[in-house]
């Protein structure tokens, strides 16, 4: 039968393959066994979503860090936009919170910028009158920079704030305090709690959008300013009309606040330890102006400016005082030349730096280095021209005269009516000499010399004695008389002079004759007129006369007329000064 | 020193302020309640070595829901409920002060006292009442004004429980 056939074929074919395939599965268990397993797991890890997660946690940070490209910023961008506005729309609060610390002076820069055009045109605008005040203030708004709207703002300003409390926002417990020398406070806590709970109030009562809320509560001349953070809020109380300027110094306070001890605020329990360190931040709020002037917001800064100022004008001052020393000493110095006789200061002035002196000086005027000196002037910073001349006056005239004349001691010059003077006694040379030269001494007319004595006049003359006697020669009265004239004088001149003189009378004799006689006759005729001449004479102390004999001729002996000559007595002058 | 602030809840009269009026330290007048809502005082609680300052926010007495503001509760360590003794719908109102309290405050330590103990013979809570509510798992405390008793412990309880929480 065929058709058994194939079913038996059939059969075993199905059998033979079911036969193979038991086969074949144990085969492929065998030979794939593990590595199904390994499939089959890779299968689970690819299918299973919680498993892929974990898989690509772990894989995502390191993937995106290595990614530092754009491409990864620019396949999120979309997406953060998308979240952030997502974000913003469900809740703003937490993306404000975060960014509280930024925004505020974000939008104080940009407020700022707006209101200075502003005080620019309200400064404009602003009539201050031509008051002193407003003057002032002008002038201190140009020296300090500020705009004169601000300077009136501030000076118009006096304020103190007394209290400040820093309260954490969500149950009004106090978290530091700080309050001005001076002031009270109990019970900080109960006024923090009780303040929150009156925001609260305010807020419940009256705000209509939601993010309105108290801010300031005034009471006479107390003012009471809020500034609220996401964690934390200021509260300062203000006596007096405090300028915008301290909002904007609480609010800065606050956002540090918030920066430093951000993770405390939102930690916070109760214990308000960790922020004692918040106690400088708040105290430093605790601002005073007076109205004074002695405003310490127009702080007088020590600039490089002001420095160098005073410096320069502190050289000035050194450098005026120098100077003017300087010339004070120099103007002394030329007037003292200009009264200097023998001095003629023709020029004063500077060349190249140096002072310049010229003018005329006579040879025998003083130096005029030896009068800088005086003046403690350094010479080497001082040129000088001098032209030599000859002085007229008396007194050059005079020194001139005694240096060209050379007066001896018993001789004394002076100056009258223009003329020299010559008083005393002198040789016949000097005498001679001077008479004539007078009339060629500069700037004299002359010479007065009446009491000029020749001393030869007394010392010249002979008194001439007899043949082996004592008595003169008979004839010689009127040579005595003037002899003895000239004595008188000389013996004036003496007492003037204040000198004193000695009159030496020495005798002589001829050569005839023995040497005993003639000592003797020489002695004698010596003796004969001193006594003759003493009781001429009146008795003068500055007089000595003194009577000698002499061996000498008083000329050699030639003829007759010479033996005469030699009976004679002649005069010596000496003189001695005053004791 | 730990602050922390504590809620006062319950109707009109049951005697809050007066409660307490000899145990905390206060500045402010009983008029703060019908101006502002509320009235802080302070009271300081030592518990073991531990002292703590409660900021105790005595609430105005409310009625209804509404006058419950919520903003007053915020930040809030834990509250006691007072309601009167003497008058039972109090104490029904107590019960749903806390329960929008809870709301506002998730679930911070509460006590409930029950004040004006010392008129017992116009009490209105029964036992049945009572163990209901300790089975709650509430803490009641028996108060009285006139006589003081059980502010005290009020406090203190409060307080440790509070720090329980607290320290975790």
């Amino acid at each position: 039968m065929q058709s058994d056939a194939p079913d038996v074929l059939d059969q075993e074919l199905t059998a033979s393959s079911s036969n193979d395939d038991e086969s074949m599965a144990e085969l492929r268990t065998l030979l794939l066994g593990p590595a199904e397993k390994q499939i089959a797991e890779v299968h689970e890890r690819l299918t299973d979503p919680r498993r892929q997660l974990k898989e690509v946690s772990h894989v995502l940070p390191a993937a995106i860090r290595s990614r530092k490209d754009d491409e990864l910023t620019d396949a999120l961008a979309p997406t953060v936009a998308a979240a952030l506005q997502q974000s913003v729309r469900k809740n703003p609060k937490p993306l404000a919170d975060a960014i509280f610390p930024i925004i505020g002076p974000a939008i104080r820069k940009a407020i700022a910028a707006a209101l200075s055009g502003m005080v620019q045109s309200l400064n404009q605008s602003m009539t201050y009158s031509l008051s002193v005040k407003g003057l002032q203030w002008r002038f201190e708004a140009l020296r300090t920079g500020k705009s004169f709207a601000e300077v009136v703002l501030l000076k118009t300003l006096r304020y103190r704030v007394e209290q400040v409390f820093l309260i954490h926002k969500e149950t009004g417990l106090l978290l530091q305090q700080a309050s001005a020398p001076g002031i009270k406070v109990q019970d900080a806590d109960m006024v923090s709690a009780m303040l929150t709970a009156i925001q609260d109030f305010v807020h419940d009562s009256f705000a209509t959008p939601k993010d309105d809320e108290l801010e300031t509560l005034q009471v006479g001349e107390l003012t009471v300013w809020i500034e609220r953070g996401p964690l934390a809020v200021l509260a300062a109380v203000i006596r007096g009309n405090a300028p915008q300027d301290l909002r904007t110094v609480l609010q800065e306070t606050l956002e540090r606040i918030h920066l430093q001890f951000g993770q405390a605020l939102s930690e916070f329990q109760g214990d308000a330890s960790p922020f004692e360190d918040t106690a400088p931040l708040l105290e430093d709020c605790l601002e005073a102006h007076y109205d004074t002037g002695q405003d310490s917001t127009i702080r007088r800064r020590i600039t490089p400016l002001t420095v160098v100022a005073s410096l320069i004008l502190i050289g000035l001052l050194v450098w005026g005082f120098f100077w003017f020393r300087d010339k004070r000493r120099w103007d002394g110095y030329v007037e003292r030349l200009r009264n200097e006789p023998g001095i003629v200061v023709s020029e004063d002035g500077t060349r190249e730096g140096k002072r310049f002196l010229s003018g005329l000086r006579d040879p025998l005027a003083r130096d005029p280095n030896s009068v800088m000196q005086e003046f403690q002037i350094n010479p080497t910073d001082v040129v000088s021209h001098w032209e030599p001349f000859q002085s007229l006056t008396p007194e050059f005239a005079l020194s001139r005269a005694r240096s060209l004349l050379s007066p001896p001691a018993t001789v004394r010059f002076s100056v009258k009516d223009g003329a020299l003077v010559a008083e005393g006694f002198a040789t016949h040379e000097w005498v001679t000499e001077t008479r004539r030269a007078a009339r060629f001494l500069p700037g004299l007319a002359g010479i007065h010399d009446e009491k000029l004595l020749d001393l030869n006049r007394i010392q010249d003359p002979l008194l001439m004695f007899q043949l082996d006697r004592s008595e003169l020669v008979p004839g010689q009265d009127e040579k005595f008389n003037l002899l003895v004239g000239d004595i008188e004088r000389l013996q004036a001149i003496a007492v003037e002079l204040k000198k004193n003189v000695r009159l030496e009378i020495s005798g002589h004799a001829d050569g005839t004759g023995t040497e005993a006689r003639n000592a003797v006759l020489s002695e004698e005729r010596a003796r004969t007129i001193a006594t003759a001449l003493e009781s001429r004479l009146p008795k003068w102390p500055n007089l000595t006369i003194h009577a000698v004999g002499s061996r000498e001729r008083v000329k050699e002996e030639v003829t007759e007329a010479d033996r005469a000559t030699n009976r004679s007595v002649k005069f010596r002058v000496i003189a001695t000064d005053v004791q | 020193m730990i602050q922390k602030k504590i809620c006062m809840l319950g109707s009109f009269a049951v005697g809050k302020t007066s409660l307490v009026r000899r145990f905390v330290e206060s500045i402010y007048t009983d008029k703060y309640h019908t101006t502002v809502g509320v009235k802080v005082d302070k009271k300081i609680v030592k518990v073991g070595e531990q002292e703590t300052t409660l900021l105790l926010w005595d609430l105005e007495g409310s009625e209804t829901e509404h006058d419950l503001r919520k903003s007053y509760l915020r930040g809030a360590s834990g509250y006691l409920l007072v309601a009167d003794g003497t008058r039972k719908d109090t104490l029904y109102h107590v019960l749903s002060l806390q329960s929008r309290a809870e709301e506002t405050l998730g679930p911070v330590p509460f006590l409930l006292l029950l004040n004006k103990s010392d008129l017992t013979d116009m009490w209105e809570i029964d036992d049945r009442e009572r163990s209901a509510i300790e089975q709650k798992k509430w803490k009641i405390i028996d108060t009285s004004a006139k006589t003081g008793q059980g502010v005290e412990d009020a406090f203190l309880s409060l307080t440790e429980k509070m720090m329980e929480k607290h320290n975790g």
